[in-house]
């Protein structure tokens, strides 16, 4: 049977069945599996896509989560209502974070600052303990969209792969349109990209702020689903994870994003049935990032665009 | 805050005896992050490389030190003396210790040669993050194979407390490790700036920092001496990782605490500046230990976050450093 692009939308129809065979473990697995998609897809648009150093993604997450959960905790609001502040609050943080990039700073002088930066955000989540419950942590109510509870891990499953998909097309659309193209001028050259005649600066902003939008609406996913948010969940460890994620996908590949997060994610579900590996999360994945970056640097994406050329992202990415 | 700064007001004169002793624990501990952070601007002037796995690499130093130690140890038993205990310890500490900065040079020596000369030429990103990835597996099978429990470092000499001045009334105090610290730092600098401004080999790593290609066009083998450098990088490092596992407990995430502090004292000092690496480095110790007593404590942990994120925004190359950014 020869393949055609309509197995981007066959797909996801056949992800809906999957509740009916996966019990509620694995079927947290592919709640987490969902929510890393979106904070890969965020990442990938600074990282990959712009082509920035940039290590603020742990911050858009934890603040996109802490929105949503102190919103919840503080206000009352239901979940579905912080949805959107959360990953609002992202895009703040995000502006925030490409400050020092309008300045000039970059290369490793940016990601040495967005460390620094993440850094900060996890210690103000703990040194504030009336708003993020401190170093204890912070409990999230079940998540309620619509009046609805979300009370087994298969209702969750329905309304983030609903968020998914559509932030997944947007991004998409997103790319293949001017913006999406500007961001690749920046990233190949960007004194070019100035002379031109395209905005850097805006550009630089805007990239920051989606990625932060919809890294914050990950991180509101991920209070819902784990229910429990602590400043320790959001800390380097994380970093390197998403790192491995969009590197072993591929860089500035959607498809990539998709497909690290599955991997990624899943790998430390595969490791706990093997004895001699557990604990062993930390120097696979390191070991996984080297040898990607050494033997395959477009990442797995690209291994699957050799195999059928459909799997290729339709915008122009070097 | 304004409640803060009027007790700091009120209680000056009570804290201002205090000073001194902040300023030399500070000394002391900036001596530290000066070491990490030379350790990585000699990385960095000679492959224009910027180490995100260097405080991993630190951390090694140390649990190395701390696995060789029991194989070289031999038991001599004397009276137990305090002399004796120094004789039979000091020893095999020395040769475990030049042992480990061996092992730690093999390993800056091949992670550049396999790792990251062959992607040299590619872009920053993938460079930056395969520091990090190979920093992340070191610290991975560190904390499988030790992770369980806390290990202390053995110690090479007791624990000994010297007045160094005294002022009304209060004295200044050191520990025999402050003293020892500070003078082997003092003593790396000055053979790194002997080795890196008078010698040839500080030659070749110069125009190698300026350009490689054109390093490699007037016959340096610039693959060799990159090698070579980031196993010189990599031993340093290893130094400070036993200093620091001196200091502290050893603990496989002790990589990140240095890495932001290096991190600091390079951003602050200049990057590619070895003094100053050194100055920023005893700056940020004086700042974190002086914050967190006259303002509040809770500065310790972010001083070097705050520098970081000011220096780079309001001036970019910091104390000595050129070119920093980029304009448009």
């Amino acid at each position: 049977m020869k393949l055609n692009r309509s197995i981007f939308w066959i797909l996801p129809l056949l992800v809906l069945a999957l509740p009916l065979v996966l019990n509620q473990y694995l079927q947290y697995v592919v709640n987490l599996i969902l929510v890393y998609i979106l904070v890969a897809v965020g990442f990938n648009l600074v990282v990959g896509n712009l082509g920035q150093l940039a290590f603020s993604n742990v911050a858009f997450f934890g603040i996109g989560a802490y929105a949503s959960g102190i919103l919840t905790t503080q206000l009352g609001m239901p979940w579905w209502l912080t949805v959107i502040p959360a990953g609002l609050c992202g895009a703040l943080a995000g502006c925030a974070a490409s400050i020092p990039a309008l300045r000039g700073v970059r290369l490793f002088y940016l990601a040495i600052m967005t460390l620094a930066f993440g850094e900060l955000m996890r210690w103000s989540y703990i040194r504030t303990p009336d708003l993020t419950g401190g170093s204890m942590g912070l409990t999230v109510p079940e998540p309620e969209v619509f009046g609805w509870m979300l009370t087994t891990e298969y209702h969750k499953f329905y309304v983030f792969l609903f968020i998914v998909v559509v932030v997944v097309i947007a991004t998409s659309r997103l790319l293949e349109s001017r913006i999406g193209r500007a961001f690749l001028a920046i990233k190949n050259d960007e004194n070019a990209a100035a002379a031109m005649g395209i905005p850097t600066g805006q550009y630089f902003v805007l990239a920051f702020a989606l990625s932060g939008f919809i890294v914050g609406i990950g991180g509101s996913m991920y209070a819902a689903l784990v229910g429990h948010l602590s400043p320790e969940d959001f800390d380097l460890i994380q970093v390197i994870l998403h790192f491995a994620i969009i590197m072993v996908g591929g860089l500035g590949s959607l498809i990539g994003s998709v497909l690290g997060s599955i991997l990624i994610t899943a790998t430390p579900e595969v490791i706990r049935h093997f004895e001699w590996l557990v604990g062993s999360e930390e120097w696979i994945f390191g070991g996984a990032i080297i040898v990607v970056i050494l033997f395959l640097p477009r990442g797995l994406s690209s291994l699957l665009a050799k195999v059928n050329p459909i799997f290729k992202d339709r915008y122009y990415r070097d | 805050m304004i409640e803060q700064i009027q007790s700091v007001l009120t209680n000056w004169d009570a804290m201002l005896p205090v000073l001194p002793q902040l300023v030399v624990s500070g000394i002391a501990i900036g001596m530290l992050y000066a070491l990490i952070a030379l350790s990585m601007t000699i990385l960095y002037r000679a492959t224009t490389v910027v180490n995100f796995g260097h405080g991993d690499l630190v951390m090694l130093g140390a649990y190395t030190l701390f696995i060789l130690l029991p194989m070289v140890t031999f038991n001599i038993t004397l009276e137990s003396s305090a002399l004796s205990s120094l004789v039979s310890f000091v020893p095999p500490y020395l040769v475990a210790l030049i042992l480990s900065l061996c092992v730690l040079f093999a390993m800056g020596y091949i992670i550049h040669r396999v790792f990251i000369w062959p992607i040299l030429k590619g872009p920053h990103l993938s460079l930056a993050l395969m520091a990090i990835a190979i920093g992340y597996a070191v610290r991975g099978v560190i904390r499988k194979e030790y992770g369980k429990e806390i290990l202390q470092m053995p110690r090479p000499f007791p624990e000994q407390e010297f007045e160094v001045f005294n002022w009304g009334g209060i004295g200044t105090y050191m520990t025999l490790d402050e003293i020892i610290f500070c003078t082997v730092v003092i003593v790396m600098l000055l053979i790194s700036y002997i080795v890196f401004y008078k010698t040839r080999f500080g030659q070749i790593v110069q125009a190698m920092f300026q350009t490689q290609r054109g390093a490699s066009l007037v016959g340096i083998n610039v693959m060799h001496h990159n090698n070579l450098i980031w196993g010189v990088g990599c031993s340093l490092g290893a130094l400070g990782g036993v200093m620091i596992g001196l200091t502290l407990v050893l603990d496989p995430d002790v990589g990140t605490w240095t890495l932001l502090r290096g991190f600091a004292a390079m951003t602050l000092g200049g990057f590619g500046s070895l003094y100053g690496a050194v100055i920023g480095g005893l700056i940020i110790g004086i700042l974190e230990k002086v914050l967190g007593v006259f303002v509040s404590t809770a500065f310790i942990e972010i001083t070097c976050y705050l520098v970081i994120v000011l220096v780079l925004l309001i001036r970019p190359r910091g104390l000595f450093g050129q070119h920093a950014t980029l304009r448009i």
